[in-house]
């Protein structure tokens, strides 16, 4: 049955993908704001950097659970 | 990697990233030492320069960042705030050097989160007294099970958003590492070596891997840092009571 972590690492790393899409809104709204009202520009993209780690976690999460999968069994 | 595997005496039972921990530890204290005795001995009225400007530079600028996301109730905050983001930042960079990244080791970030975690309970009970048992039966008593597991989810992700960070950029950057030594020894696999290090194999990695160790250590390190001390800053002002009096203080500290 070693097959089935690999498979389940698979399953697991499927769902970074909305992370990614996440991201993706994220930073298409941030460039909207700042195409609107440049002087925000700074505070908009620092935001927007926090934002994007923050969305960036459930990524990582499925990266660890894809890691736990593969090398702890 | 194994290069170092004879650095660590491991008989003591401590892990190899336990003992990196102590020496940023040990680092950032001596930088303290020189900071406090540079400050000991400046004259007051003449410009400071070198490692005491940027300590009064880093402590105008988290106790200013204190006071703009937390309130004037947190004055004296900004201390924890800037060693632990001080702390964090070269744990993450310590992994250039070669020795292992101390917060690849998940008791590095479980221990920072902890000391948030019982910090935002401490600050509940500080402020709130006896009502802090109320957040448990909130909106009803019937919610006391949910509230005893969701009490946990600050903690947990905590630590796994620095765990997972860190360990992410180890495993790919050992990815990376492990497949240009590959392609190295099959380019110049012409050198015939002899001995315990194949030289031949370690041509490319150098090229490549310091634009990758430029994003996975510094970059994502300064970001983690950034978000890790923000989230305390965040969750730990949000115990504090929002009363109308925050706006009176603010202007009266100034």
């Amino acid at each position: 049955m070693e097959w089935g972590y690999f498979v389940g690492a698979g399953i697991a790393m499927i769902s970074c993908g909305f992370s990614a899409i996440g991201e993706g809104l994220l930073c298409a709204h941030a460039i909207d704001g700042m195409s609107r009202n440049p002087e925000m520009y700074g505070k908009l993209r620092t935001t927007m950097i926090l934002g994007c780690a923050l969305v960036e976690t459930t990524g990582i999460y499925c990266l660890l659970v894809a890691i736990l999968c593969l090398f702890v069994h | 990697m194994e290069v170092f595997d004879g650095f660590f005496d491991t008989s003591t039972g401590l892990r190899p990233e336990v003992i990196s921990s102590l020496i940023v530890m040990g680092i950032i204290i001596i930088l303290a030492f020189i900071v406090a005795i540079q400050a000991h001995f400046q004259d007051p009225l003449k410009k400071p320069k070198g490692l005491l400007f940027l300590a009064e530079v880093g402590v105008k600028f988290f106790d200013g960042l204190v006071l703009d996301m937390m309130g004037p109730r947190f004055k004296g905050f900004g201390g924890y705030i800037m060693a632990v983001a001080i702390y964090l930042f070269i744990a993450f960079i310590f992994g250039l050097t070669g020795l292992p990244s101390p917060v690849t080791n998940l008791a590095v970030p479980l221990s920072l989160a902890l000391c948030t975690f019982i910090m935002i309970h401490a600050t509940s009970a500080h402020y709130t007294k006896l009502k802090y048992f109320k957040r448990y039966i909130e909106p009803i008593p019937i919610f006391l099970p949910v509230n005893l597991i969701s009490m946990w989810a600050p903690l947990l992700s905590m630590t796994l958003r620095l765990f997972g960070n860190a360990i992410s950029g180890f495993c790919l950057m050992t990815l990376v590492y492990n497949g240009l030594r590959n392609v190295s020894g099959m380019i110049f696999s012409f050198l015939e070596t002899s001995g315990p290090v194949a030289w031949n194999e370690l041509f490319i990695a150098p090229i490549v891997t310091p634009i990758l160790h430029l994003y996975f250590d510094l970059f994502s390190g300064l970001i983690q840092t950034t978000i890790f001390i923000f989230l305390t800053m965040i969750n730990i002002g949000l115990e504090a009571p929002q009363d109308d009096d925050i706006q009176e203080m603010s202007t009266e500290g100034r």
